[in-house]
């Protein structure tokens, strides 16, 4: 299969500093100092579809020499104005849960720490980091779980979706290029969702919207009509100028939650 | 290595349940490749007339398909999403001034530049609503949103929801579709049938107002839904169909109808093999012996395959069909296919239809039921 217009036509879009102004502010996350920045491809023909994410993004550690890396990052990426930057994405508090009676019993983001800089790699998804780190996310969120329901639901928020795979997708379309076939899945969020079920046998049924507010009533619905026990959501998102971030949370009746739980247990 | 006959799940036990109160269709309004309303493409699916012609929109030169279901000229879909969503409030009488209390569902490709819940947004804006969200679930956006809508009137959350949704045949998608290998080169779809070549894309657009019993003349009732994930692959449906049949039993369970009661399936049939054989197998494992009977369609044959549409775009047709009292065409169809041994509607019938069911599948093994009886 041919992978080459895929590889010599990206042009990874600019990812921002913004150190400061993207930390979780959530207390359970770790701050993370990863400073990303993205730069071409410096031999599109040595990567390997499983590589193919990684050799989009270039990492500097912003410690232990802050200003030199800055520098590094200035040399190929412009100044970016900060005010554009988020603050870290929320798939839902643990207030927000409470009101719809669901309990969030693990949780995990990208990026936790300075470590995650550079999407994994996961095979078969190329171009965009979007799907990896959706996968990362879910597998640090489910491996954290202490206990396993019978159908968990696998819900995805995200506004903009893959925007580096669309952009890459009409560029290469405009430009009368050639598509790979590994694209055609990859396009929709449901595949990565797939990837998450089938790794982790969720069997319950499988969601995307756009904002987490509706997927959080979304999940309570489905665990109050007996969709599923417990759900996962994950909201990803690939904002212009920052870098991508998600954010799993793994619900459950906040009943069920208080009947599991052993009566010495409680404080 | 197991016998295929050990893999096949037992039709399985159902946990759903839903509020009592009864959920209608009140209002409908579709645009497709036969243009706008739902009486042409009734007429069309009716008939067994299908849709696909050269596509005329955008450049398919480079591209190994040239064929698609899509209406003449270059339609806008802000604009037929905006009409359809107030015709079909205007056929549910329900006034621009009473939707300020009312959400918009909106089933839709993921949209890049602004998102897909502002998008929505826009939309619901123009048309009066207090508020909207987005679906982007590809293949099941749209009866998933319907399910939800469906569930939040049954619970006494909601009273009226409108669900919207709206694919226009684009380049971008097509160019995705056609690397994949996924477009029919002979530019016909075949489900369910030897010599079938894949799918073919068509536009949709439509609008269905979902609301509480107990207003007049409804125009079917939205009886039960279901939704189940395969944990199979990322594209590929699970074989022996397991998840699908989950979400047909829940969709029974939940509108307390047996198998034998149901008198057309909508199929997903997307006239690709595996998709085709594994949703037999679903059929067979969830409706037992009556999935042998029960009359079979898949009117992609006749409109295409209109991605986060499409789900919609079927579920009018089968409501349509309901009170026709006639069933949509399995066109295309070349010869049997003996993995999937199914009643398929070859020829025009009239039928008695007190329940259909439509059914949906998509990437990431997700898996819809939707289950509609006649007011």
């Amino acid at each position: 299969m041919s992978q080459t217009t895929e590889t010599l036509t990206t042009v990874p879009e600019q990812k921002g500093l913004g150190t400061a102004n993207n930390l979780p502010t959530d207390q359970t996350a770790a701050p993370g100092g990863a400073i990303t920045a993205a730069a071409p491809q410096s031999d599109p023909q040595q990567a390997d579809l499983s590589a193919a994410t990684d050799s989009m993004t270039v990492a500097v550690p912003q410690q232990p020499e802050p200003g030199a890396a800055i520098e590094a990052i200035a040399a190929v990426v412009p100044p970016l104005d900060l005010s554009t930057a988020t603050p870290a994405i929320s798939a839902a508090t643990p207030l927000q849960a409470a009101d719809l009676g669901l309990t969030i019993s693990a949780e995990a983001r990208w990026p936790e720490s300075a470590a995650d800089h550079t999407a994994p790699s996961l095979p078969g998804f190329i171009v965009s980091a979007f799907s990896p780190i959706a996968a990362e996310t879910a597998s640090r969120c489910l491996s954290r779980r202490t206990e396993t329901a019978a159908v968990t639901a696998v819900l995805i928020a995200t506004s903009r979706g893959d925007r580096e795979s669309a952009a890459h997708v009409a560029r290469t379309v405009a430009a009368g290029g050639l598509l790979g076939p590994l694209l055609f899945f990859q396009s929709v969020p449901n595949a990565v969702a797939g990837h998450i079920a089938a790794r982790w046998n969720l069997t319950g049924p499988v969601v995307c919207l756009a904002d987490p507010a509706s997927a959080l009533e979304t999940a309570a619905l489905l665990i109050e009509d007996g969709d599923a026990d417990e759900v996962l959501l994950l909201r990803i998102e690939q904002e212009p100028a920052v870098q991508d971030q998600a954010h799993a949370v793994l619900l459950q009746a906040a009943s069920l939650a208080q009947a599991q739980a052993a009566p010495g247990d409680t404080p | 290595m197991r016998a295929a006959g050990e893999l096949a799940a037992q039709a399985p036990a159902s946990r759903a349940r839903r509020g009592d109160t009864e959920v209608v269709v009140s209002g409908m309004s579709v645009f497709s490749a036969f243009g706008a309303g739902v009486g042409p493409l009734l007429e069309a699916a009716l008939a067994g007339t299908s849709g696909f012609a050269p596509v005329e929109r955008f450049d398919v030169g480079a591209r190994r398909a040239k064929v698609a279901a899509a209406a003449p000229g270059s339609p806008e879909l802000v604009r037929e999403l905006v009409r359809a969503v107030n015709e079909a409030c205007d056929e549910a009488s329900l006034p621009r001034a009473s939707r300020a209390g009312c959400r918009l569902f909106l089933a839709i490709h993921g949209n890049p530049e602004v998102g897909a819940d502002a998008f929505a947004a826009s939309i619901a804006a123009a048309c009066g609503f207090a508020g909207a969200r987005a679906y982007t679930s590809a293949c099941v956006a749209a009866s998933t949103a319907v399910a939800d809508a469906a569930a939040l009137i049954a619970q006494g959350r909601a009273q009226h929801v409108v669900v919207a949704a709206g694919y226009l045949v684009d380049a971008d998608q097509y160019a995705l579709f056609d690397a994949g290998r996924a477009l029919a080169l002979d530019g016909r779809v075949r489900p369910f049938s030897s010599g079938r070549g894949g799918l073919l894309l068509g536009d949709a657009v439509g609008a269905l107002v979902l609301e509480a019993a107990g207003g007049p003349a409804p125009l079917a009732r939205l009886a039960g839904w279901g939704r189940s994930g395969d944990a199979y692959h990322v594209c590929k449906p699970r074989p022996d169909g397991e998840g699908l049949a989950r979400a047909i039993t829940d969709a029974l369970h939940r509108g307390g109808v047996q198998p034998v009661d149901i008198g057309y399936i909508n199929a997903h049939g997307s006239g690709t093999k595996q998709s085709d054989v594994a949703e037999s197998a679903a059929l067979r494992v969830s409706l037992a012996d009556a999935s042998d009977k029960i009359p079979v369609s898949s009117t992609k044959s006749i409109h295409g395959q209109a991605l986060e549409a499409g789900a919609l775009l079927e579920l009018i047709l089968t409501i349509a069909a309901l009170g026709a009292g006639r069933l949509p065409l399995n066109a295309g169809y070349l010869g049997p296919d003996e993995d999937c041994p199914l009643a398929l509607v070859l020829e025009p019938a009239a039928a008695d239809m007190d329940y259909a069911l439509t059914l949906n599948v998509a990437f990431g093994g997700a898996n819809t039921a939707l289950l509609v009886g006649a007011p």
